[in-house]
């Protein structure tokens, strides 16, 4: 076959892959929906149902790589059908180990058990005012000067501000927390194989956290950290304060890429999609449903990653123990045979909300009701302050001719930047 | 250990062996129970791990939150025996619940 004698072009490294990485898992499904790579000792997973298996599976699998994927050797070299023992020792020289989405059971269940309420859908109601104002601060500012960078000026301190509003950060040190964050590179960095993922913007905002769990803790309040500060497991037993600490400074970590990357990649359809601005524009309503279909073509995790933990299977494929998988979720979310029409941009596909651009199992996106929240309402006001918004041609070209950069990490999926030229309303 | 005992959208009944303190939804799901659907990953937002709870076990299940009541309103498959799974844990005392899976909205 002249497929085998082509080198594969490398998932981890590859420029083009970055430029266009559904172009390439195109490429890899078509190898099979599993599939071992050429260049690295991992397997692909680029089938919907193939992915949703390994993403169910969390006997067979660990999530103890989740956010360092193949970047990273195992800590150690798998022996025999059954590594789970191997995992457990090694587990703390996986970097990332501490953060939730590296947990398996039972740690995990418990310690997600603890964030659950954050998210109640009253609790995210209530916050909507917040978010709403905190939209109109940062755009009237940006509608004024005519236009703005979308990622760095509006996105991030957005998502920022609201996680901070969400686990209750005193307005004080919301400042200190975003100034740390801009400062950080997004994790899955490909311009740094020698440190793919930075975790110190996290480890200052912990300091914080420190104190404020403690300090709750000697005499809660009313408020939302003393109610987070004195949360108990499922069990009724009282997590160690740096437990929660992590938790907290994981939740910043976790929400501000991701949910910055989905408000540009958005942005990107409305203005590029012809005729679906002036759609949008009138009518509003339509905004959830967008959300879904960019989530579908254009999420902002574009994999995730599973160690297996023993020998077991993926539909037909065996997997031994100890293999490395990514799970491409943004290859699953274009599987033609799940998904009609796979790339075309459409409003009403049915059953929109099965994709997986938040996951699925135990290890679903706890903050997507948030992402989705934060999103809608920042479009909503976008389009409420403006009559026209557009790409600055400057600095990204013309229709049809467009440069983007997109952030050059191998798990996130989102423009560097995004200037935009906004018309007031 | 303790077990419940799901009734899937067709009508077949199985035995699961929960461990207590997990959510009726996780130990549904982990059993690969293809109709909860579970999207949302148990945080209360979606009610797609409506079950309906045997009559003689609904007073026995912790009280519903304002919230799960709000999104159990925007099924059409709602009774009086609705719950969205998620939203309680299994005790030893729920050995021998029984539950089906709701429709799918």
């Amino acid at each position: 076959m002249t497929d085998q004698a082509t080198a594969e072009r490398d998932y981890f490294s590859d420029p083009s892959v970055l430029k266009d990485p559904y172009d390439y898992f195109e490429e890899m499904f078509s190898k099979g929906p599993v599939h071992q790579l050429q260049s690295r000792d991992i397997v692909m997973v680029t089938g919907y149902d193939e992915a949703l298996e390994v993403l169910r599976n969390t006997q067979d699998f660990s999530s103890a790589i989740c956010v360092v994927g193949a970047a990273y050797p195992l800590p150690f070299e798998p022996r025999g059908d059954d590594v789970s023992e191997q995992i457990k020792a090694h587990r703390h020289e996986i970097p990332g180990s501490d953060l939730l989405v590296t947990y398996d059971q039972p740690q995990h269940p418990a310690s997600r058990s603890l964030l659950n309420r954050l998210f109640a859908p009253s609790r995210l109601k209530a916050m909507e005012g917040y978010m709403s104002g905190l939209a109109d601060k940062l755009l009237q500012d940006a509608v004024a000067r005519g236009g703005c960078e979308l990622v760095k000026e509006i996105a991030v301190p957005y998502v920022t501000y609201v996680v901070a509003d969400l686990l209750g950060v005193p307005a004080a040190d919301r400042d200190l927390f975003r100034a740390a964050l801009d400062q950080s590179a997004p994790p899955g960095n490909m311009n740094d194989s020698e440190k793919p993922t930075e975790f110190s913007a996290l480890e200052y905002m912990a300091g914080f956290f420190v104190r404020y769990v403690h300090e709750r803790r000697a005499a809660p309040g009313n408020d939302v950290l003393s109610e987070f500060a004195t949360a108990k497991y499922p069990d009724g037993s009282t997590p160690d304060a740096m437990e929660l600490v992590r938790l907290s400074t994981f939740l910043f970590g976790a929400g501000q890429d991701t949910t910055a990357k989905l408000l540009g990649n958005s942005m990107r359809y409305i203005i590029d999609t012809p005729g679906l601005q002036q759609q949008l524009r009138t009518n509003r309503a339509l905004i959830p449903a967008f959300i879904e279909e960019v989530l579908r073509l254009e999420g902002s995790s574009k994999v995730t990653f599973r160690v297996a933990r023993k020998k077991t299977r993926v539909l037909d494929t065996e997997i031994p123990a100890g293999k490395r998988v990514v799970v491409a979720l943004a290859a699953a979310n274009r599987d033609p045979r799940r998904w009609e029409e796979p790339k075309a941009f459409k409003l009403d596909r049915p059953k929109i909300r099965e994709h997986l651009a938040f996951g699925r199992g135990a290890h679903t996106c706890i903050g997507a009701p948030l992402a989705r929240a934060e999103v809608r309402i920042m479009l909503d006001r976008l389009l409420e302050h403006t009559s026209d918004i557009g790409f600055s041609e400057a600095y990204h070209g013309k229709p049809g001719n467009r440069r983007l950069d997109y952030e050059p990490s191998f798990i996130i999926r989102g423009l560097a930047q995004l200037h935009l030229e906004l018309k007031a309303a | 250990m303790p077990q419940l005992f799901v009734t899937t959208r067709k009508g077949e009944e199985r035995s699961v062996e929960f461990e207590p303190g997990s959510t009726a939804m996780q130990a549904i799901y982990d059993a690969n129970f293809a109709d909860i659907l579970a999207l949302c990953g148990g945080v209360c937002s979606c009610a797609t791990c409506h079950i309906y709870v045997d009559p003689r076990f609904v007073e026995a299940l912790p009280k519903m939150s304002a919230d799960e009541n709000d999104l159990l309103e925007g099924s059409s498959h709602r009774n009086e025996r609705s719950r969205l799974s998620c939203q309680f844990r299994l005790s030893p005392e729920l050995d021998g619940l029984r539950v089906t899976i709701a429709p799918e909205d």
